[in-house]
């Protein structure tokens, strides 16, 4: 059923359900959001581009869940955008966001229609973060709460969002184990132009077996395919992760805890009837990533030892499609300076939503960036990557919230170019410091602290040698100067040095060349505003943020952009 | 519990144990190509020297580089002027991917003779460039079926024909010729007629041995126009004709003739090569009327007769004729 009809049906429940007296709901989201930008590059070698670029919308999320039964629920969400200047019907859109059936069949089958989010683990289904956030600011994290949003990325679940239809239910067992949980969900990914590109499916689901309350195991499965009788031809793309997952916890001690968790399994791709030559016919892998840890309850500390060791032709794309697209030009300034040179994407797009984001998964490896994360760029799964992890983290010590250390050390499986593989050695920390709490403050002091170090090497000869060092700095205040108003400030400090072999790969993922390229630079992302929260989810900013890159090498561009924004945003 | 929690390590770890280590494995282009320093491992050699290609079959080039990268040989004729290019981009050169078969890039070919050999490393500056000289004691077999290379004179059945002011006879011993040391020279002025002259060239006795089927028979002859030289300024005409009631003379009012019109471009020898089965067309795609029986029958061709025109204000013309040879599955290589 089209989309288009759907909206009528459910336009037609809603007073229908009202009428009945039957339950219903309001809910949705308001945003205006303004920018005005300014570029500062040289005069002398940028006589052409505008340096102000100003611009902004309102919109208005409005959804509605109606109750036809107490087992039924329809959710129907439209968008009515309006840009900036945008008047008299000028600029304005009217989109669906969101159209969602749910319920729970015979009382033992939930079931969702339209729009869902689907998640498994990190090797199967994931929609991994994307690179500079850690522990951030609150002035940032509030601006990538509205992207996240509008890509419907939500950080808490790591779904992705697809329309489709997904059912869940579950066995209780008196006896033996304890139960058993079922999920499957079916997805449709592409549609057809009946002509050389096939419908594209993605189903699969998931078995969670509780065998005890210490033991349990998970059984996944994600399966993209084509429907080959969809076009003429008899082209037809597969991929098929299957895995299995284990976590066993127990309590040595009332104030010890001790667990295992691992997951591990196989992909299998195929490229079939495909002329094209690069095509590989089949592609299989595997990948293991098991961990032991302890948890210490009474001084609230967490460790964690584990190793990971994920193929080189492991293909997961619904675990490794790239949040943020660095093949394409940012939406603002998109190219500059007298020779119209494309601009780079940097860190203030991320944080202003000026990038292409993912809204569908990939069976491409999309490119990144190895300046921003050379260890794992595609989350988890990122293929050809085996080694040790160890993680720290420290919950609710009196000043402190959570604080964590992660550490990393990681090789290629296969090596890239030459035998010699690339290792990399990745530390990450954070930490969210409440003065108020040490000072015993009322009002929120807060200071936000994160730090990523990554090393990338390589040894050997003089033209196979990599030496890539880049440090991250993530900083935040949020102080509550007044009732309900605050002081927000942030920075994000890159430092990168050296150089750096990244793949460029073809449309079957396949490594055509590499893209050496030498990285020094700093790139400083500084921001300080004003926030006055009339609630929780009702909240008035203004932002002014400062971007500056400076490179060691003369002849690339330096440049820099002041940011001032304005953001209204509220949740209903 | 515990039981399981081993059996479940002992499978982890015999899973991860799994795992190949491939050594001799990576992925993408190779680096040492890329931009690995560039150096002779080991010399590269050829495998003949002096080469009779009639007997000791292809020439080969071996030795060994630091690194996949391109390569260029060029040999060269010492009389002749013949030039062979042989490519490639392997780190090891071999029979494999680096052999000559005695053959040049075009006309002319390669006779008895020196030749030079340069070998060069186009993408890797500062490279060395490495010389040798082979002789050349045997020539290679053509495969086909060889009309004439007016090596040995003109037949007991030729018929040769020459305006009164036109010279057209066998030139031997001039270096000019593109295969072998004689050709057949035309040459001279005709201010009142696009005719200068021509030779045919028949059998001392029957029909030429070729195949019955006309497809894939390529009729091949190397052809240097001279003087008055032109898309619009002269041409050949190669008159093929059939004896198709085998009585040993071609009848023009009742036999087939198919005429194939070659105009000239340029003033080096170049090859003209054309399918038999095509000759039932003109240049336009359009069946060519004949008087016999209208198929193209190689194996009753009684005579190639090959015929110089140039436009007569154009003054003195002239045009060589050399090697005319049918091959089988494709056109002569020199």
């Amino acid at each position: 059923m089209s989309k288009i009809s759907l909206i009528i049906v459910c336009l037609g429940l809603i007073p229908a359900v009202l009428a009945q007296k039957q339950k219903s709901q309001i809910n949705g989201s308001a945003r205006t959001y303004i920018f005005s930008n300014n570029l500062d590059i040289d005069d002398d070698i940028d006589t052409i581009t505008t340096r102000k670029a100003n611009y902004g919308h309102s919109l208005l999320d409005f959804g509605v869940s109606a109750f036809p039964n107490k087992n039924t629920e329809i959710i129907g969400m439209f968008r009515i955008r309006n840009e900036l200047g945008g008047f008299w019907g000028g600029g304005v859109s009217f989109n669906v966001r969101q159209l969602t059936l749910k319920g729970v069949a015979g009382d033992i089958v939930r079931y969702e229609l339209g729009d869902i989010d689907i998640k498994q683990t990190p090797y199967t289904v994931w929609n991994f973060g994307e690179e500079g956030n850690i522990n951030e600011a609150d002035i940032f994290a509030s601006r990538r709460q509205v992207v996240h949003y509008d890509m419907f990325y939500n950080d808490s679940s790591n779904a992705w969002r697809m329309q489709g239809a997904q059912a869940k239910f579950g066995l209780n067992f008196n006896k033996g184990i304890k139960a058993i949980n079922f999920h499957g969900f079916m997805t449709r990914q592409k549609t057809t132009d009946g002509l050389t590109t096939p419908e594209r499916m993605f189903g699969g689901g998931k078995i969670g077996i509780e065998a005890s309350e210490n033991l349990s195991i998970l059984f996944n499965s994600a399966n993209i395919f084509d429907l080959t009788e969809t076009i003429a031809d008899s082209l037809q793309f597969k991929n098929s992760v299957h895995t299995a997952s284990l976590e066993y916890k127990n309590d040595l001690k009332d104030s010890l805890e001790f667990g295992f968790n691992s997951e591990m399994g196989l992909s299998s791709t195929n490229y079939i009837n495909y002329q094209d030559t690069r095509a590989p016919e089949s592609l299989s892998d595997w990948f293991i990533d098991a961990n032991i840890y302890t948890n210490l309850k009474n001084k609230g500390v967490i460790v964690k030892l584990g190793y990971k060791d994920v193929g080189a032709d492991f293909r997961s794309p619904s675990a490794q499609t790239k949040r943020i697209d660095y093949s394409k030009f940012p939406r603002v300034y998109k190219q500059f300076t007298n020779n119209s040179l494309g601009r780079v994407l940097s860190y203030a797009d991320f944080i202003s939503g000026n990038t292409d984001n993912s809204f569908k998964i990939s069976e491409e490896l999309l490119p990144y960036y190895a300046a921003y994360n050379n260890t794992n760029p595609y989350g988890a799964a990122t293929p050809n990557r085996r080694g040790i992890y160890l993680n720290l983290a420290r919950k609710d010590s009196i000043g402190f919230k959570t604080s964590f250390i992660k550490v990393a050390g990681l090789t290629e499986s296969v090596g890239t170019g030459t035998l010699q593989k690339k290792i990399f050695l990745l530390t990450e920390a954070g930490t969210d410091l409440y003065l108020n709490d040490l000072f015993k403050w009322n009002r929120l002091l807060k200071l936000d602290l994160g730090m990523r170090y990554e090393n990338t090497t390589r040894t050997g000869k003089e033209y196979e040698n990599i030496q890539l060092a880049s440090t991250f700095i993530d900083l935040g205040l949020s102080w509550e100067i007044a009732e309900k108003l605050d002081i927000l400030a942030g920075a994000k400090l890159w430092s990168v040095s050296g150089n750096a072999f990244i793949n460029e790969r073809n449309l079957f993922n396949s490594i055509d060349d590499f893209d050496i390229v030498d990285l020094n630079f700093t790139e400083n992302v500084l921001a300080a505003g004003l926030q006055y929260r009339f609630s929780e989810k009702n909240i008035f900013s203004l932002h002014y943020q400062q971007f500056n890159i400076n490179h060691a090498d003369d002849a690339v561009i330096d440049y820099g952009m002041s940011q001032f924004t304005i953001l209204y945003n509220l949740f209903f | 519990m515990k039981q399981t929690l081993s059996i479940l390590a002992i499978g982890m770890v015999l899973f991860t144990g799994c795992r190949k280590n491939e050594p001799e494995t990576f992925y993408g282009p190779d680096l040492n190509d890329l931009f690995g320093p560039f150096s002779i491992v080991q010399n590269i050699t050829v495998s003949h020297n002096p080469i009779n290609f009639a007997l000791d079959g292809n020439l080969s080039f071996n030795g060994e580089l630091s690194k996949n990268t391109d390569w260029v040989i060029t040999i060269t004729g010492a009389n002749s002027g013949a030039i062979r290019n042989i490519t490639g981009s392997e780190r090891i050169l071999s029979s494999a991917n680096a052999t000559w078969n005695g053959g040049a890039n075009s006309y002319p070919a390669f006779s008895i003779e020196d030749v030079y050999i340069e070998i060069t490393f186009p993408n890797e500056e500062g490279s060395p460039v490495l010389y040798d000289t082979v002789a050349i004691t045997g020539e290679k077999i053509d495969d086909g079926v060889l009309i004439t290379g007016f090596e040995n004179g003109a037949g007991s059945n030729w018929v040769v024909f020459n305006q009164t002011t036109v010279t057209g006879e066998i030139v031997c011993g001039n270096g000019e010729s593109a295969k072998g040391t004689c050709h057949y020279s035309v040459e001279g002025v005709v201010g009142w007629d696009w005719a200068k002259g021509s030779v045919s060239i028949q059998p001392d006795a029957g029909t030429f041995p070729l195949q019955s089927s006309p497809n894939n028979l390529f009729f091949n002859m190397a052809l240097k126009p001279v003087e008055s030289v032109g898309p619009t300024s002269s041409f050949i005409q190669i008159w093929f004709d059939e004896d198709e009631n085998d009585d040993g003379i071609f009848d023009p009012n009742t036999e087939d003739r198919y005429i194939y019109e070659y105009w000239t471009t340029d003033t080096i020898w170049e090859l003209v090569s054309v399918e038999y089965a095509s000759l039932t067309q003109d240049e336009n795609g359009d069946p060519l009327v004949t008087n016999g029986n209208g198929l193209p029958e190689p194996s009753k061709l009684l005579s190639v007769n090959l015929f110089f025109l140039s436009d007569p204000n154009n003054g003195n013309a002239k045009a060589l004729f050399d090697h005319i040879i049918f091959t089988s599955n494709g056109p002569y290589n020199p």
